[in-house]
This record gives C-alpha cells, sequence and structure tokens, in this order.
C-alpha cells in the first residue's frame, strides 16, 4: 500500500482557508452550506470518523462484556439472581473440580487433531490448486467447488452426516455392498470420530484459504531457481515454500483452532453426549443460570484462546498481512 | 573427447498443444561464447533458454551441452546454472544463505558452504551485504546476488534471461561490461534472452536472431548487422532502410544514405516526415511516394549546410555498393 | 561439476507428462470434493423421502410431504415466520455492515492513533468463542435491565460477527485499489465527497457487493451468538437447534434443502451481478 502520511499544517492563525489534501469526510467549500465556515479535519480526525462505528460496536459488544465477565465472576449467586460481591468461590471451584480439567483436555485434543488433519488436508489442496493447476479460470472454479458447501449453514451441514455414518447409513449401506464389512459399523455416529469428521467437513476451507492466498504470492521461478539449484521436490517443500506461506498456515491454524475451541454444538450434536467441551459446558451453566461460576469459566476461557492465539501470532505478523 | 561446442541444438521444436513455439531449430555454440538470443516478444528465445536449462520439456530434437545429450535430464545435472529475469532470490533467506543454497541442498555443512558462498560474493563485489535479505538491496545489487548463485554452481553454461530489462540505461552499460568481463574470465559460455539489438551487438560473440520460433540468421554481430540476410533481420537489428531495388529487395545502412538530388546512382523520392537531432548526427525520417517509409542518418555539420524540415519534398540517394540484396524478402 | 544429488534424478527430469505428485494430489483434492458433497447430498436426497420414510435409508418412495410439512400451521416450529426473521435481519445485518466496514476499511489506509487496539479487538471479536459473545451481550443487558430484542441485542451480536469479517474483506479490496485513481481525480478538481461517489465507490463495488452477500449468510447462517441475545422470537438457525433436540423427521433435511438453495440462490445472483459489471466494465475498457 503506498501511502504517504500527510503532516497537515495548522492552519495560521488569521488564515481562514485551509482545506485538508485529502479525507472523504472533509466538508469544502463548494457545497451549499458555503457560508459555514468549513469544518476542518486532519486526515486522523477523518479516520477517526470512519472507524467510529465500529469501535462503537466492538468495544460495546466485545471489550465491555468481557470487562463484565471479569466483574460477575466474583459475585455472588443462588437460584433467584446475582448479587455484587468479591468472591473468589466461582475461581476456586472451577479450578478445583477436575470436569474443568476433563474438559480442557477434551476440547485440546480435538482442537489438536482436527488441527493436525486440516493442515495436512489444506496444505495439500492449497499446493494442488497452486502450482498444479496451469490457468486461473480453473483455479477459480475448482476452489469455489471447495468454498460453496461454506455457504450452507453448519447446522444443516452438521446434522447432514447423521443419515449418512448411522447405523443404517449411507456409508455403512456402501461399505457392505462392497463386501468391505459383513455388519454395519456403530462406531462411526455417536462417537469422537463423528465430531472429528463434522470438524473436518466444517472447517478445512478455513485452512485452503489462508494457505492458498500465501502459495500463490509466491514467485513460480523460486521453485525453478530451487530445482536449478538440485533440490528434490521435498527439499523445495521444507526449504522454499513452507516459509513462505507460513503465514498462511498460522493464519489457518489461527481459525481452525479457535473454532473448535469455541463449539458446543457439534460435540452435543454428534457425540451423542459422550464428550464435552468448554464451551458446551459454560452453555450448561448458562442454561441454569449459574451467571457468576459461567463468567468465571468465561474469563478463563477468554485468557486460553489470548494466549494461543497470541503464541501463534507470534510465529507470523497478521497484521501485516492483511494491511498488505 | 574434447568437444568443439559448449551447447549444439539438434532440432529442438516446442509444442504448446496445437501451437509451436519452438519450430525445428539447430544451433552450435562455441566453446566459452558469450551467445545472445535476440528476437521481438514470443520470437520463442525465452523457451529456448528454458529448454535448455531443463526447466521446460522439449517436444522433439535433442540438446547436447559439452557433447552429452541432456535432453532428458534435471537441470542440475546438465552444467547449467539460470539467472532468472526476476532474479527469483528466495525472499526469506539472506544474500549468504541465496548464495549458499545449491551447497546446503548438496548437503554440504555450514561452515564450508558459507565460506564458499562469500568467495563468490566476493566476486560480485558484494561481500558486504552477506546479511542483507533481498528486499534490503537496489535491483543491480539483487542480479549480482542472483548471478553468484548461478556460477556458485560452477556451470559450464550460464543462462540468463533478460538479465537487464529491471535496470536503468546508466547501470545497464556498466553491467553489461562486467558481464563480459566475467564470461571472459571464467572462460565458460553465457548465453543471454534479450529484445535489445544494442545490447546483443555490444556483448555477443555469437547473435541468433530469432522470429516466429526459427532462427532467421545467426553470426557474429558485424556479419548479421554488414549482410543482414532478410527484411525481417534488417527491420530488426535496426539503422538500415528496406527498399525496392532493381532485383528484388535491397538493404541500404541509414547511414550510408544521403539527401541530394536524383542523379546517377539508385535514389528514390519522397517527402521529409520528421527530423530528429541526436548529436552527432541527425535523423531525417522520410515517407516514400510508394508509401515505404525509410530514414538517412547524415553527420550534423552536413545536415546544417543545407537542413531541411518536415514537409518538404526529398531524395534519398545512396551508392550502389552500399546495397544489400536481401535473400529472402 | 555438481554431480546428481539424489537417485530420483530422472523424475525430475523435464517431462511434459505431469509429475506423479500431480495425481496423488489430484486424487486427493477429488477425495475431498466427495467428502464435502457426499453427505449433503445424503440429506438432499432424504429430503424427498416418502411419507412413510424416516431419517435414514431406505427411501420409501419420493414425495415432498416434507416440504409441505415446513409450512403446516400446526407444527410446534414456526419455520415460515422464523425464516421470514432471519432474512429480515440477515438484510439489515448487511447493509449496517456494508456502510461500517467500508468506511472503516478507507480509514485503516492511514495510520492513526488506536488503530493498534482497534485492529486486535477485530481480532478477538473473530476468535473469541460465539457462544461467549453472545453470552456477555445477553448479560450485559440483563444487568443494565434491558430486554433481548432481535433489533438490539441479537443485532448487536451479529454485528460482532459480520463486522471483523467485513473489515478484514475490505483490507484486501481497498489494498487492490491503485490511490492514483483519487490523487488524479483531486487534481481534476473533485471534492472529497465527489471522489468518494465517482471514483472511490464504483472501482470498489465489486468487492463491497461481496462484503454484503458475505455478511448476509454469516447472519442468516449465524447460531451461537444469536441464541442467547434474541429473546422471543427465534431466527432461522435456532429454530432448526430446536428441531433437533425434539424432533427428527426428514422436515429437518427438507428444511436444510430450502435453506441450501436460498444460499445458493443469493449466491448465484450476486455473482451474475458482479461477473456483468466486469464484463460491462472491460467492454467500455475495449471500446476506448
Amino acid at each position: 500500500m503506498t501511502y504517504v502520511r500527510h503532516k497537515t499544517p495548522l492552519p495560521p492563525a488569521g488564515k481562514v482557508e485551509v482545506r485538508s489534501t485529502e479525507g472523504e469526510g472533509a466538508a469544502n467549500r463548494h457545497t451549499l452550506f458555503a457560508f459555514v465556515r468549513p469544518l476542518r479535519l486532519t486526515p486522523e480526525q477523518v479516520s477517526w470518523l470512519q472507524i467510529s462505528p465500529l469501535a462503537l460496536v466492538l468495544f460495546c459488544l466485545v471489550a465491555a462484556p468481557i470487562v463484565l465477565f471479569l466483574v460477575v465472576s466474583f459475585f455472588d449467586y443462588d437460584r433467584i439472581g446475582i448479587y455484587p460481591a468479591f468472591l473468589m468461590d466461582n475461581y476456586r471451584d472451577l479450578l478445583t473440580t477436575p470436569a474443568t480439567l476433563r474438559v480442557y483436555i477434551s476440547s485440546l485434543k480435538f482442537a489438536l487433531i482436527v488441527w493436525a488433519i486440516t493442515l495436512f488436508l489444506g496444505f495439500n489442496i492449497a499446493w494442488f490448486l497452486i502450482f498444479h493447476i496451469r490457468t486461473t479460470m480453473m483455479r477459480t472454479i475448482l476452489f469455489l467447488l471447495c468454498a460453496i458447501p461454506f455457504w450452507t449453514s453448519g447446522i444443516i451441514r452438521t446434522i447432514a452426516w447423521i443419515p449418512f455414518l448411522g447405523r443404517n447409513g449411507a456409508f455403512n449401506q456402501i461399505l457392505m455392498a462392497l463386501h468391505i464389512t459383513e455388519k454395519p459399523l456403530t462406531f462411526l455416529l455417536f462417537s469422537d470420530f463423528a465430531v472429528i469428521i463434522t470438524y473436518v467437513h466444517l472447517f478445512t476451507l478455513l485452512m485452503i484459504g489462508p494457505i492458498a492466498n500465501s502459495m500463490g504470492k509466491i514467485d513460480p521461478a523460486l521453485l525453478e531457481a530451487a530445482r536449478d539449484a538440485g533440490a528434490s521436490r521435498w527439499r523445495t517443500m521444507t526449504d522454499v515454500v513452507i516459509p513462505l506461506s507460513k503465514t498462511g498456515i498460522a493464519l489457518g491454524s489461527i481459525l481452525v483452532f479457535t473454532q473448535v475451541m469455541g463449539d458446543y454444538f457439534v460435540v452435543k450434536t454428534m457425540s451423542g453426549g459422550q464428550s464435552a467441551s468448554i464451551v458446551s459446558l459454560l452453555s450448561n451453566q448458562i442454561n441454569a443460570m449459574e451467571y457468576p461460576p459461567a463468567s468465571a469459566n468465561a474469563m478463563l476461557l477468554v485468557i486460553f484462546v489470548a494466549i494461543t492465539v497470541a503464541c501463534m501470532m507470534r510465529v507470523v505478523d497478521v497484521r501485516q498481512e492483511l494491511v498488505k | 573427447m574434447d568437444p568443439r561446442f559448449d551447447v549444439e541444438l539438434v532440432a529442438v521444436t516446442k509444442r504448446y498443444g496445437t501451437t509451436l513455439a519452438v519450430d525445428d531449430i539447430s544451433l552450435r555454440i562455441p566453446r566459452a561464447s558469450y551467445c545472445c538470443l535476440l528476437g521481438p516478444s514470443g520470437c520463442g528465445k525465452t523457451t529456448t533458454l528454458r529448454m535448455i536449462a531443463g526447466h521446460e520439456a522439449v517436444s522433439a530434437g535433442d540438446i547436447l551441452i559439452n557433447g552429452d545429450n541432456v535432453t532428458l535430464d534435471p537441470p542440475i545435472r546438465r552444467g547449467t546454472a539460470m539467472m532468472f529475469q526476476s532474479y527469483a532470490l528466495f525472499p526469506h533467506l539472506n544474500c549468504l544463505d541465496n548464495v549458499a543454497f545449491s551447497l546446503k541442498m548438496r548437503g554440504i555443512g555450514k561452515a564450508e558452504r558459507h565460506a564458499k558462498a562469500r568467495e563468490f560474493l566476493g566476486l560480485v563485489h558484494m561481500a558486504n551485504y552477506a546479511e542483507r535479505l533481498p528486499s534490503q538491496l537496489s535491483g543491480g545489487q539483487q542480479q549480482r546476488v542472483a548471478l553468484a548463485r548461478a556460477l556458485i554452481t560452477r556451470p559450464k553454461v550460464l543462462l540468463l534471461d533478460e538479465p537487464l530489462s529491471a535496470l536503468d540505461p546508466f547501470l545497464r552499460i556498466k553491467v553489461r561490461e562486467e558481464l563480459k568481463r566475467l564470461q571472459r574470465e571464467l572462460g565458460i559460455t553465457f548465453i543471454h534472452v534479450t529484445h535489445s539489438q544494442d545490447e546483443a551487438m555490444a556483448m555477443a560473440d555469437l547473435m541468433v536472431v530469432m522470429d516466429d520460433g526459427r532462427i532467421r540468421q545467426s553470426g557474429p554481430p558485424r556479419e548479421v548487422f554488414e549482410q543482414p540476410v532478410s527484411a525481417f533481420v534488417a527491420r530488426f537489428i535496426g539503422g538500415h532502410n528496406v527498399l525496392q531495388g532493381a532485383r528484388g529487395p535491397i538493404a541500404v545502412r541509414a547511414d550510408r544514405c544521403r539527401l541530394g538530388v536524383a542523379g546517377d546512382s539508385p535514389h528514390v523520392s519522397g517527402r521529409v516526415a520528421a527530423v530528429e537531432y541526436q548529436g552527432t548526427m541527425v535523423r531525417v525520417a522520410l515517407a516514400m511516394d510508394s508509401g515505404d517509409e525509410a530514414s538517412a542518418l547524415v553527420p550534423d555539420a552536413a545536415f546544417y549546410s543545407a537542413p531541411v524540415e518536415p514537409g518538404d519534398a526529398a531524395t534519398l540517394v545512396w551508392s550502389e555498393p552500399d546495397a544489400h540484396v536481401l535473400a529472402e524478402m | 561439476m555438481v554431480v546428481a544429488v539424489s537417485g530420483s534424478g530422472r523424475a525430475l527430469g523435464p517431462s511434459e507428462n505431469r509429475p506423479w505428485t500431480f495425481y496423488a494430489l489430484g486424487g486427493l483434492f477429488f477425495g475431498f470434493l466427495a467428502f464435502l458433497y457426499g453427505p449433503m447430498f445424503v440429506i438432499y436426497l432424504l429430503s424427498f423421502q416418502g411419507p412413510n420414510g424416516g431419517v435414514t435409508f431406505p427411501m420409501v418412495g419420493t414425495s415432498l410431504t416434507w416440504f409441505r410439512d415446513i409450512v403446516k400451521p400446526e407444527q410446534m416450529a414456526d419455520i415460515p415466520a422464523a425464516f421470514e426473521r432471519s432474512i429480515f435481519l440477515a438484510s439489515v445485518v448487511s447493509a449496517i455492515t456494508v456502510v461500517t466496514s467500508v468506511a472503516a476499511g478507507l480509514g485503516f489506509r492511514r495510520r492513526f492513533r488506536g488503530s493498534f487496539i482497534l485492529f486486535y479487538l477485530a481480532v478477538a471479536s473473530l476468535v473469541m468463542p460465539s457462544l461467549l459473545v453472545g453470552f456477555g451481550i445477553g448479560l450485559g443487558f440483563q444487568v443494565l435491565g434491558l430486554h433481548n430484542n432481535m433489533f438490539t441485542s441479537a443485532l448487536g451480536a451479529q454485528l460482532t460477527w459480520t463486522m471483523p469479517f467485513g473489515l478484514f474483506a475490505m483490507f484486501a479490496v481497498v489494498n487492490r485499489f491503485n490511490r492514483s485513481y483519487e490523487e488524479a481525480a483531486a487534481d481534476l478538481g473533485a471534492t472529497a465527497w465527489q471522489r468518494l461517489r465517482h471514483v472511490t465507490l464504483p472501482i470498489l463495488l465489486p468487492g463491497i457487493i461481496g462484503v454484503a452477500m458475505g455478511a448476509f449468510t454469516l447472519s442468516y447462517d449465524e447460531y451461537a451468538r444469536t441464541t442467547l441475545t434474541i429473546g422471543n422470537h427465534n431466527t432461522l438457525p435456532l429454530e432448526i437447534y430446536a428441531l433437533i433436540s425434539s424432533a427428527t423427521s426428514p422436515m429437518l433435511f427438507a428444511i436444510g434443502t430450502v435453506t441450501t438453495a436460498v444460499s445458493f440462490l443469493l449466491i448465484g445472483m450476486t455473482l451474475v451481478v458482479v461477473f456483468r459489471m466486469q464484463r460491462r466494465r472491460r467492454a467500455i475498457a475495449t471500446e476506448n
């Protein structure tokens, strides 16, 4: 982005007209209201005006609720309501129940498995689309084919697996028709397997997109230069392509990881009640109107996600990538 | 065996689907020579270079390097090294690691490959920039690093794809001299693709003019310039008027043409279209009565003793021995 | 002279044939597509299940019974009303998102104090578990003594999802925009407003339409942020969510088929509009 920062000098006293050199919001003297003293805005003020609605929403509806979690997490509560207090009980309960550790481990396990699978799929599919498909037209079509299901509701895509994986489901019938198994497999549905399959189905695109975007910026001459220098396919991948697409890998990883960590619906629906996630536990507490412990739980999760994402963002400057 | 040629192309053809990019070309490049492939864009010169490099498969024909048939060999086994038009420096590696890359691929230890890479950076006067990333270098500096990276593989043939096109005109002339010097000192063959006839004439021992996938003429630059075989070559290398002579088309060098009066010597008449002052010479562009265009390069003193202006009637005169009959149109 | 490095050199030689990796990765790619589409085709198929059929195979005849069930009034869920609400809410969300994120995208082209915080807040809004965002907003409303409502809390909750998305999409759009167009317009005497109206917005328009469509579908499919902020009337995804736990019949799949069809219709229309726009521009460009 070529942007030269303009330093607009302050108008010297006595001078009336100094118009901001840029800024879409700046009023100017050709308007109907020429008699009104023109509103003079510095470029920075114009920017503030432009981002203000976004800032308002994010501060009121994202930042403020986090502060609210912090406050409410110390409150007292009973079946009827919540009461201002400064109790450590909610945190003590949260950190001492084995259930907390169990759901964190369970969610982390899902997140890591799904991350590994989607990374493998995403990297290889992006590679195929970028380095093996030669025409832009074909690449766009194939990418759209991957992206189209993403526009269907996650709920629908989740329940789509039920008739597919069930005891009499399509998958079992195919297996039996091919005589691969005699009896229908029962572990397919309502199991960790089903949860992972569904996650992979829902989130692989989040990996393909950013990685393909990074790979697309690699000059194909670099691969030839590597080949010229005697690099095998494998060395070309490890020494050239992976370092140059690590931004996409990190971005995709952040998206997949946070989506899995934040899920409650897939776990509830597909595990058949056998597994829980952090958020499904939290949703139970919310449904039971236990807001202070839920807030403490939320606080812990926010900190956990913030730390993990911050760690991943240390690998690459995501801001640089997005703004550039 | 000591083959006389560093590179031999034998009836090499490249097809993309139904289009012919390179059409049955044969070429022999003698030992340790500077060869320029010259032609307009889309003439097949870059494709030819890439086939020699092993980055493009040959549809038919053979490529021999140093007497070995390398048609099916991967780039690293050919003894060639390529310098890419965009330089293709790895953006995530500093200059030293860029130059050391091929040594790393061969499994050479860090200390040894870095020492070697420093040596080659020194060869191109870039030793002080070893730790810099490519993005921190100017175009000219990037080119030197790319050169060092190509030379460290100790190639028999260095392939350069439009190496000067990204440089400004002053730098271009300096780098030209330097490339020529390196080629002489290393005693290897350079194959240099360009669309600039100045560049080719200034540098080449062997100049190969290509058009439409075929070689139109090859030889030492002086021979090509003195005796262009066709109207295309005469026009493309510049400095020639292609005119209709008594026995078919002829080429006459513009600097051998004068403005004068119709007499015994051959001549054509037309009107002055434009006058360009070029310092030592003045170029007078003429629109001939036949509809063709021609120009005369006149020494400045001669021009100003009898100046003409656009719109004036003029006659282009040359002497018979300066007319070169073109073998083909 | 450098001698060969590995035994697999032959495979790396130039060849007009595709390398084996092409076939391996191509196989993986089409396998993935089958994985992606397989289950969805199963539910599209099962939504045409005969009246006596169940939620799994085999198909017992074919019928439109389950589609008719969707609009039957005595259902426990009022799907048509929820559908209407969803479309309406999504339209509002989409409109607000477009205006605010285009403005913010333009604003972010300059450095300004606070841009750093705002950027990371937008990232946080996307990576925070959605249910938590909804919970926070719902809790906030309760603390302030406000009632949850579709056009206050639910709208806000959805905006925390669509606005950061719109912002990041606009970054990509704005970065491809060559600033010299605006400078040229300014040189030609265009005022700030005229530059925006006649130069910037028309050039960015395809991207802006993309943001509008993206925001619409994100809102239309949203459930995790909405569930704790919606109040008394459910949107379509929430209605479906309620149906899953209470009843399972092929009607669920019929709803899925219909909502997917709506999404596709919308995407198709947008793509046609954008495509036409680009073609018209290209036509104008070639005329000139």
